[in-house]
């Protein structure tokens, strides 16, 4: 009975602060109000007129999605090299590899900053992307790795056996097996794109800019119920992409015994 | 053979080239930076101002103290609710419910939960109201700004990834060994202390060290909710590279601060590990 009254009371813990943000969003006043004090969908209205969100928003969806796509072309090779090969140095490898998922993020983006800033390579969207395929690739990696198993291997070589080449081998049977996980592992990828603030703010700028970076700048200094409504909008994205998760692979892996 | 080695090379090199030029590459120069002047001459200086230095050691004391404490908490929090998800909901959907929002708040900025709390964490936010209104303080609370603030931040942030590895560890324990526990006299308490506990501790420390790092190297939240009042050891090496400018600086702050997050995974994987040999040696 405690157990349970702990549980579902950390539960609400874990929620309260996302339906004050949407509740804030639909208030009519022009300051925070929690609860809402009147409904309305003005602030919606408010930040889709608004360009400067609306050009944020694209560039982290683009750069969530390169990013993403990039983390896949490295981390599938790896994938492959790492469970069907033995070579030196491949716990080292995988160590590098898996490492962006552990270290400060404001870390490497300041590492990223000062080595760019010597090749060119800051405050423009190739810099962005960069850093975030650093720090997606790990979420992909992840997924997959596991995913590599043996009986693969022997319908592999069937398939060679039979005369396909080595690529129709790779789309026909080895693709479809883990095109759940390279699925899931994406979207992970594409989130952990989306919602970052502590890489991105290094090379992000006014004309330049991601939806976290531009309200974390805003929260700091101003505060209305536009950024109420902009972050609601980021949290039914999450929603969606949890849905897209759970239809995908199911998120019911706590039930055990 | 020489078909296979060579396939391996054409797998590896992407991943090696992308990682080499954009992690290893740029690590290595705020390491050397680091180490040097801003004329380029070799110096320890750099670490010297970090570390001999009262006011350094009071931002890593603060960081240290949320990390810790951001940790205990989330363990201590995160244990029930993972033996309730796990053990206790019958029906299938409330489970698959909790676990959605579970991970929803996982899946949404640091910003964006932080503003949740700077909103319900003000002085007439929805916290201080309530507690005004069970009569358990006569004035408002000061939140935002201090350290107790960043704390309730942090341990919401981290909370999830506790309840994700202990429910995970949690679900694969044998229930026959409880039963056997049971069975021989053992009460309850007895059992979990002894046989249920010990079995998931590999999840209550994989979920204790993700915290932990996360923790200690946390920007958004912490600069959020100190209003400027309280400084943390990210902060202040954030400082130096986007107003300070004093990159050497910087990098022996990120360097230190690098140091701590790596210094912390070693030693808890290094536990584990010696959890394991016991385990193996009984």
């Amino acid at each position: 009975m405690i157990i349970r009254l702990i549980a579902l009371t950390t539960l609400a813990y874990l929620v309260l602060p996302l339906v004050v943000v949407i509740g804030v969003s639909l208030t009519e006043t022009k300051f925070l109000a929690f609860p809402p004090q009147g409904l309305t969908l003005s602030w919606y209205a408010v930040i889709l007129e608004n360009p400067t969100y609306i050009r944020s928003f694209l560039t982290s969806a683009g750069l969530a999605a390169l990013a993403t796509m990039a983390a896949m072309l490295v981390a599938l090779p790896a994938a492959i090299a790492m469970t069907r090969y033995t070579f030196p140095g491949k716990s080292a490898l995988s160590a590098v590899l898996l490492s962006p998922l552990v270290l400060p993020h404001i870390v490497i983006g300041a590492a990223l900053l000062q080595f760019g800033a010597s090749i060119g390579l800051v405050r423009n969207f190739p810099a962005l992307l960069v850093g975030h395929v650093i720090i997606v690739t790990p979420f992909v990696l992840r997924t997959l790795l596991p995913l590599f198993s043996h009986d693969q291997l022997s319908q592999e070589e069937a398939s060679r056996d039979l005369g396909a080449s080595a690529w129709s081998t790779f789309f026909l049977v080895t693709l479809p097996q883990i095109k759940a996980g390279l699925v899931s592992g994406g979207i992970f990828a594409f989130i952990t794109s989306f919602i970052n603030v502590e890489l991105s703010i290094f090379n992000t700028t006014s004309t330049l800019n991601t939806i976290p970076v531009q309200l974390f700048n805003y929260v700091q200094y101003s505060v209305d119920p536009s950024i109420a409504a902009v972050s609601s909008l980021t949290i039914l994205a999450a929603a969606i992409a949890i849905i897209l998760i759970d239809w995908l692979i199911g998120l019911d892996f706590l039930s055990g015994s | 053979m020489f078909t296979s080695r060579l396939t391996l090379l054409w797998l590896l090199a992407l991943p090696l080239c992308v990682f080499t030029a954009f992690f290893l590459i740029p690590l290595g120069v705020v390491f050397v930076a680091s180490l040097t002047t801003q004329d380029g001459q070799f110096t320890l200086s750099q670490y010297g101002r970090v570390l001999l230095d009262g006011y350094h050691w009071q931002v890593i004391a603060v960081t240290f103290r949320l990390a810790i404490l951001s940790t205990i908490i989330c363990v201590v929090l995160g244990y029930p609710l993972a033996w309730y998800l796990v053990r206790i909901v019958k029906w299938r959907s409330w489970r698959r419910a909790c676990v959605i929002m579970l991970i929803l708040p996982l899946f949404t900025s640091n910003i964006v939960r932080s503003f949740g709390w700077m909103v319900l964490l003000g002085r007439t936010g929805l916290v201080n109201d309530a507690l005004l209104g069970v009569g358990l303080i006569e004035r408002p609370i000061r939140f935002l700004g201090t350290e107790t603030g960043i704390l309730i931040g942090l341990v919401y942030i981290l909370l999830p990834f506790t309840v994700l590895t202990i429910g995970n560890a949690l679900a694969r324990v044998e229930p026959s060994l409880e039963h056997a526990s049971r069975d021989l006299g053992a009460g309850p308490l007895r059992t979990f202390c002894s046989i249920t506990f010990p079995l998931t501790m590999h999840g209550v420390m994989a979920g204790g060290t993700i915290v932990f790092s996360m923790a200690i190297s946390a920007y958004v939240t912490p600069a959020l909710l100190s209003g400027g009042k309280v400084t943390v050891l990210a902060m202040l090496a954030f400082q130096q590279y986007s107003t300070v400018f004093d990159f050497n600086y910087g990098g022996a702050l990120s360097i230190t601060l690098l140091t701590f997050t790596m210094a912390l995974i070693g030693i808890s994987s290094w536990m584990t590990r010696i959890g394991v040999h016991e385990k193996k040696g009984n």
